[in-house]
C-alpha cells in the first residue's frame, strides 16, 4: 500500500515538461585571440554552432611607454557588414602612467549582435609606445534552440510537413465580378455589345472560310485540273475492269418453263400437340404471374 | 471640599506606564573590497636573508582592491615589520619593503596611481580616485642582525592592506 502511495506521489509531482540537457544554453570562451599577433580572424576563432552570441571581452596586456608620453591602445573588431567598428575599447595611457603596468579588463558587449557582424579583430597602439603579452578572450553564450528545429524539445519546434504541390485554385469572387456590379441598363448594354461582337466574329469566320475555299478552288483550277482529269480516266478504266471480273463470276444458265410440284408429303396426315412445350409454356406463365404479384407484396 | 479633593486625586493617579524600544537596523555594504590575489613566498638566497624577490626564489604577494565608489577611499598597504610566526630569534631583524601598482582595470583613470602614491615608512598610500580593480604588488626583505643565519623553521609575515575612507 505504501509503495502504491509513493508511486502515485512520484507520478503527481513528476514534471510534465522539462528541457533536456542538449537544448540548455551554455557558455564558453575562445582561446587567446592575440596569440598569433595583434590581428585575428573571428571566423576561425569562434566555434561553429549557430545561436552564438558574444557577451563580453576579457583582455590584458602590459603597456610599455615613457612616463611623459601619452599612448592610446584600442582593442577592437571591425563591423563586417558596414564601415567602422562593431566593438572598440580604448585605454588612454596618459602622462604619469608608468610603463610596465598591466591592464586587466572585462568589457561587456551589447547582446544579440549578429555573429556575421564581427569582423577582423585587432589591438592597435596609437602613440609612442607598445604592448607586451596581449591576451584577448571572447566570452559567448550559445543557445541551441536558436533554430527551433534543432530539437523537438525546443520552444517553437514544428513537426516537419512534407512539401506537397498544391493545385492553384481560382476562387471566384462575386464582388470582383464587374457583371455582378452592373445595374440593369448596363447589363442590357453589355449583352447587346457582346452579341454584336459575336456576330461580327462569326461573319469574320465565314468570310475567312469563303476566302480559303475560293483560294483552294483557284489553285486547283490552275495547277491540278489536268492531273485530275487523267486520274478520273484511270479510275474509270479500273472500274470497267473490275466490273468485267464481277460479270465473269455469273454462270450462263437456261431455266426451263413448266410447273414445279411439292415433293415432300406427310404420311399420317396429322400433327400431334407438343405436351412438353405446353408444360413449359404454362410454367413460364405461372412464373410471370408470380413475379408480377411480388411487386405488390 | 471632599468632592474637590477626590477629583484632584483622580488626576494624580497615573495610568499604567508602558514603553517599547523600536530597533533600527541597516546594512552598509562595503564599496571597497580587499582580496588576496597571490600569497607571497619568502625565498632564502642566503642564510641571513628572506626575500620575496622572484630572482631569489620568492613570490611577490599581490593584493587586489575592488572599488565601486570613486574618490572615496585610500588604499594603505604596509609591508611587514615583524614575523607573525617564526622560531625564537635572539637578534634583531632589519625589514625593507615596497609596494607598486601591478595591474589595473582602467588605464585612463588609474594610470597615474603609481606616480601619485605617497610612501611613509613601510606604508604606501594610494588615492583610489576611480572605480574598478587595482592590483598592488609588494616586496619584502628580512635580514637577520649581524648577518647571522636565521634559525631553521617556518617564518610567516603579514602584509597589512586597509581601505581608509576619505
Amino acid at each position: 500500500m505504501q509503495k502504491k502511495l509513493l508511486l502515485m506521489a512520484v507520478l503527481v509531482f513528476w514534471p510534465s515538461y522539462s528541457y533536456s540537457e542538449s537544448i540548455a544554453p551554455y557558455f564558453g570562451t575562445t582561446p587567446n585571440a592575440a596569440a598569433g599577433g595583434t590581428t585575428w580572424d573571428m571566423n576561425t576563432l569562434l566555434p561553429t554552432p549557430p545561436g552564438l552570441d558574444i557577451n563580453g571581452v576579457i583582455y590584458n596586456y602590459t603597456i610599455q611607454k615613457d612616463v611623459n608620453d601619452s599612448v592610446d591602445v584600442h582593442v577592437q573588431n571591425k563591423n563586417a557588414n558596414d564601415t567602422g567598428y562593431i566593438f572598440r575599447e580604448t585605454d588612454e595611457w596618459g602622462v604619469g602612467s608608468l610603463g610596465g603596468t598591466e591592464i586587466r579588463k572585462v568589457v561587456p558587449v551589447i547582446p544579440n549582435i549578429p555573429r556575421t557582424s564581427w569582423g577582423q579583430g585587432s589591438i592597435e597602439v596609437e602613440g609612442p609606445g607598445s604592448i607586451e603579452d596581449p591576451n584577448v578572450v571572447y566570452m559567448y553564450k550559445v543557445d541551441p534552440c536558436y533554430d527551433p528545429q534543432f530539437d523537438p524539445n525546443c520552444p517553437g519546434y514544428e513537426i516537419p510537413i512534407p512539401v506537397i504541390a498544391t493545385p492553384e485554385i481560382e476562387i471566384y469572387d462575386a464582388t470582383q465580378d464587374e457583371y455582378v456590379n452592373l445595374n440593369d441598363d448596363e447589363k442590357v448594354l453589355l449583352e447587346e455589345n457582346e452579341k454584336t461582337v459575336e456576330e461580327e466574329l462569326d461573319e469574320d469566320e465565314e468570310e475567312e472560310e469563303k476566302r480559303k475555299r475560293e483560294y483552294r478552288l483557284a489553285m486547283l483550277a490552275e495547277t491540278n485540273a489536268a492531273q485530275l482529269f487523267a486520274e478520273n480516266q484511270r479510275i474509270q478504266q479500273m472500274n470497267e475492269i473490275m466490273q468485267n471480273q464481277v460479270n465473269n463470276t455469273y454462270l450462263n444458265k437456261t431455266i426451263n418453263g413448266g410447273a414445279y410440284n411439292e415433293t415432300i408429303t406427310i404420311v399420317d396426315k396429322t400433327i400431334d400437340d407438343n405436351n412438353i412445350g405446353l408444360r413449359n409454356n404454362f410454367a413460364q406463365q405461372l412464373l410471370h404471374e408470380q413475379m408480377v404479384q411480388e411487386q405488390y407484396n | 471640599m471632599f468632592k474637590k479633593l477626590l477629583t484632584s486625586i483622580l488626576f494624580l493617579v497615573p495610568f499604567s506606564a508602558h514603553s517599547v524600544d523600536v530597533p533600527i537596523t541597516g546594512n552598509v555594504q562595503s564599496r571597497c573590497v580587499i582580496t588576496t590575489d597571490t600569497p607571497g613566498v619568502y625565498g632564502n638566497p642566503n642564510a641571513y636573508t628572506l626575500t620575496t624577490a622572484a630572482a631569489d626564489g620568492g613570490v611577490q604577494p599581490i593584493v587586489r582592491y575592488d572599488v565601486t565608489l570613486a574618490d572615496a577611499y585610500y588604499a594603505q598597504i604596509t609591508t611587514p615589520t615583524s614575523f607573525a610566526l617564526s622560531p625564537s630569534l635572539s637578534d634583531t631583524v632589519t625589514w625593507t619593503g615596497s609596494t607598486e601598482v601591478s595591474s589595473l582595470s582602467d588605464a585612463t583613470n588609474m594610470g597615474s596611481y603609481e606616480t601619485n602614491k605617497i610612501t611613509f615608512g613601510q606604508t604606501t598610500q594610494y588615492d583610489l580616485t576611480a572605480t574598478g580593480s587595482t592590483w598592488f604588488k609588494s616586496t619584502s626583505t628580512a635580514t637577520y642582525g649581524g648577518n647571522k643565519a636565521f634559525p631553521g623553521g617556518t617564518y610567516t609575515a603579514n602584509i597589512e592592506a586597509v581601505c581608509i575612507a576619505k
